[in-house]
């Protein structure tokens, strides 16, 4: 994870802490194992998100002498937002006795809204996700897909590219247009879903 | 609607309710051209008319067919399928084998008979005693699991011995136990023929197909032709064909009337009553049973082995279905207008012509807010963003309304739109400035280049003001800007704002002193979604245009115009949309 700057405390107490590369993250954001999420760039996390990235996969063999790099848990592409009190918590099953993480991979410009539990395995880019969704362990989400609010992924659900996707447990109920994510972005436009989300995370202050 | 507010439809105008335009607009026109003149029917769009909603769409549903000039919604573009995809395994099925699987998968996915989510295959989970004994050898067994509900193949009785070819091991089963006809089979298909249900339908299709080839080719003559049906040509080229009686009566004499099946190697079956202890059996399980463990139609619908079934632990686990990706063409000149790339795993597109590349675009935002929303009400970030305010009735409301350009030429924009707003509940609309030129859309590069050079021609308007600000050393962007009738509110390089002023009627009537009839009173009650205030507004859109030597379309309307290549021809683009505003409260 890019590091946020030198920040003290005391002289700014601005709601996000904007990293170099540009990520705003909340500092009312619940952030565990910090070493093991990416965040790609323009990203924001909002507050009371819950980022898990202590869930990682420890490795199979200790390390002897040297000291491994860190594993990634959580990893977030550009100008992707984190809408408050998400949960993002990487997968997790039960193999040989054992319990075993995977690395959850979030894609660019994907927007996840507020209240929603994320425990798919990947969510491609230009994703959106309504408010107070379950996506369930495993499930994948391809690229320009539409959730809309209140679905229930189901686990190990796949979501095809360009579908919208709404009930509990989630069905596929319509395709995207085929302008879907076109048509936004430029300043005084509106935001369209599924496009560009740098305005978006811009206005975020 | 389920769209947060504010939202703009547009409708295509296809549909005869969305073709005509409003009476002011429409006068214009006759004036300019005399062909028009006798479309004077001054008719508004309502956007609560009950079939409003199958004509407005969102804008990024819309394309538009560059032949044609026109908007094309899904009622007037034909669809083509490129390939077929299962949406879990993400592989592509030929098209030759799409029909005889089904239009299911074939490989291993498989989703759950009772709630729809996918199964998953999971090892049988072994029981305590075997861990503490490790050297005995574990039988490995497997089952589709469903993450979501619950349900195993284990309500089935169905295990396998290994996680890979699911299918093949599924039908095995399947035949297995339809196979042992007794009272397993009779349960399951509630049906005592031995006979199971695919071989009937088997043996059926090749017995008539055996008759049909046997009774010559006369009905597939014209087979594959491309007029709906065989049968409609026949009936056509009998028509139309010019053949003398003598022949006429020839064709109409009947081939050999077809047989019908006979025995039960035909495929043939007689409906037998279940035998009376089975239906007996079958009502003392209803009797016992709970609601949820029988099936529901959707359940039973879902997948043909299902069709019969009555109990939830019957269901069986349900192929998942095929699903699409498809081409559009526009129904007129079967042009493409859309065509994606056949990978499945991505979503790109070879052709696609957006209507929002085409046409003007229009979106609405409240003039004055304490702390404004989102411009796109599908971003909430907080759950607390999501009360939006309901409009008061009797409060006049202003609104910018903005209008921006996607094309290359100067656009002269008129709206029209009803004085007070069609259906039970009358809003009433101004427009101040109904009708203003937008810029052209081009490089951004463009408007910082001349607006660096010439700062004058961004807006004349401002730039006075500007002066004048400079002069009386006040700012430039004063908050208490009234909005004036007639100018245009604000202009950027591609787009224009204009003011709107809304105000919500009341939900009832004031209340009368003379009492209503019954008839009043019924014509008074508010349908569902009246209390969501719309706006119709015709948007009128009218460009110059150079003609190049292939663009000899039937674009530009007015033929008198089609000149010759470098000429300037005149187009125009008309269309109905309409403008969610918000509900109105009690």
């Amino acid at each position: 994870m890019s590091r946020p700057g030198p920040v003290s405390r005391r002289s700014t107490k601005s709601e996000y802490i904007e990293t170099d590369t540009g990520n705003k993250i909340s500092r009312r954001a619940h952030i565990e194992g910090k070493q093991n999420i990416m965040l790609g760039g323009k990203s924001v996390v909002m507050a009371g998100v819950c980022l898990r990235g202590d869930l990682h996969r420890k490795s199979e063999k200790p390390a002897e002498g040297e000291k491994e790099g860190p594993t990634t848990a959580i990893s977030v592409g550009r100008a992707s937002v984190i809408a408050t009190n998400c949960t993002i918590r990487p997968p997790m099953r039960l193999s040989r006795g054992q319990m075993t993480f995977y690395p959850m991979r979030i894609g660019d410009n994907v927007f996840i809204g507020p209240g929603t539990h994320v425990s798919s395995l990947s969510i491609s880019s230009h994703v959106h996700i309504g408010a107070n969704c379950v996506l369930s362990p495993f499930c994948v989400i391809k690229e320009s897909c539409k959730i809309l609010p209140h679905t229930v992924v189901p686990p190990h659900m796949v979501i095809p590219a360009g579908s919208v996707v709404a009930g509990r447990p989630a069905q596929i109920v319509g395709e995207v247009g085929e302008g879907w994510g076109q048509g936004g972005g430029a300043e005084g436009e509106e935001w369209v879903e599924g496009g560009d989300l740098r305005p978006l995370v811009r206005s975020i202050k | 609607m389920a769209a947060a507010f504010p939202y703009t439809h547009y409708a295509c105008p296809c549909s005869d309710l969305t073709s005509t335009a409003p009476s002011s607009i429409s006068k214009r026109i006759s004036n300019n051209q005399p062909a028009n003149a006798d479309l004077t029917d001054d008719r508004t769009f309502n956007p609560h008319d009950p079939r409003a909603n199958c004509a407005l769409y969102p804008l990024d549903h819309l394309l538009f067919c560059d032949e044609c000039d026109a908007i094309r919604c899904p009622k007037c573009w034909t669809e083509e399928i490129i390939n077929w995809y299962c949406p879990t395994c993400l592989f592509e099925v030929p098209s030759s084998a799409v029909k005889s699987d089904g239009n299911r998968c074939s490989r291993n996915c498989y989703t759950c008979p009772a709630c729809t989510a996918p199964l998953a295959v999971a090892a049988m989970p072994q029981p305590a005693g075997d861990y503490l004994k490790p050297t005995e050898p574990a039988t490995e067994a497997y089952m589709l699991q469903c993450g979501y509900c619950d349900w195993s193949s284990r309500d089935l009785d169905v295990l396998f011995s290994k996680p890979t070819k699911i299918t093949e091991q599924l039908a095995k089963q399947r035949k297995a136990r339809l196979g042992s006809s007794g009272k397993e089979a009779s349960d399951k298909d509630a049906k005592p023929n031995p006979v199971g249900h695919d071989t009937a339908f088997g043996s059926l299709t090749t017995f008539y197909k055996a008759q049909l080839s046997e009774s010559g080719d006369a009905q597939n003559q014209f087979a594959n032709s491309p007029y709906s049906s065989p049968a409609n040509l026949q009936r056509i080229m009998n028509i139309y064909g010019g053949l003398s009686a003598n022949t006429l009566k020839k064709s109409r004499e009947t081939p050999q009337p077809m047989r019908e099946a006979r025995d039960s190697n035909e495929g043939f079956s007689t409906y037998t009553p279940d035998p009376v202890e089975h239906e007996a059996t079958v009502i003392s399980k209803l009797r016992s049973l709970s609601w949820e463990d029988t099936t529901t139609t959707e359940q039973r619908l879902a997948a043909p082995p299902n069709n019969y079934s009555r109990f939830a632990d019957q269901l069986w686990p349900v192929a998942t279905p095929l699903r699409t990706r498809k081409g559009k063409r526009c129904e007129t000149c079967r042009h493409l207008i859309s065509r994606p790339d056949s990978k499945v795993s991505h979503i790109r597109y070879k052709i696609r012509l957006l209507a929002m590349n085409n046409i003007p675009r229009i979106f609405m935002r409240p003039l004055h807010l304490p702390n404004p929303p989102p411009p796109n009400a599908a971003f909430r970030l907080r759950a607390d963003d999501a009360v939006q305010a309901e409009l008061q009735p009797n409060v006049a409301q202003q609104y910018i309304l903005t209008i921006r350009n996607p094309i290359f030429e100067t656009i002269k924009v008129t709206l029209a739109t009803p004085g007070t707003t069609p259906g039970n509940v009358a809003s009433r609309v101004t427009i101040l400035c109904p009708s203003f030129p937008v810029g052209p859309a081009g490089d951004v590069w463009d408007e910082a280049l001349s607006s660096s050079t010439t700062p004058a021609s961004a807006s004349n308007d401002g730039s006075r003001k500007a002066a004048m600000a400079s002069l009386t050393g006040k700012a430039p962007e004063d908050a208490d800007r009234q909005p004036e009738a007639g100018k245009v509110w604000d202009r950027t390089r591609n787009s224009t704002s204009v003011i709107v002023e809304i105000v919500p009627g009341p939900l009832k009537a004031p209340p009368s002193i003379v009492p209503k009839t019954e008839a009043e009173l019924a014509d008074q009650a508010l349908d569902e979604d009246d209390e969501v205030l719309e706006v119709p507004i015709y948007v009128r859109a009218e460009w110059e245009t150079v003609i190049d030597a292939d663009a000899f379309g039937p674009g530009a309307k007015d033929d008198k115009h089609h000149g010759r290549q470098g000429e300037k021809v005149t187009k125009e683009l008309a269309y109905w949309c309409v403008l969610g505003v918000g509900k109105i409260a009690e």
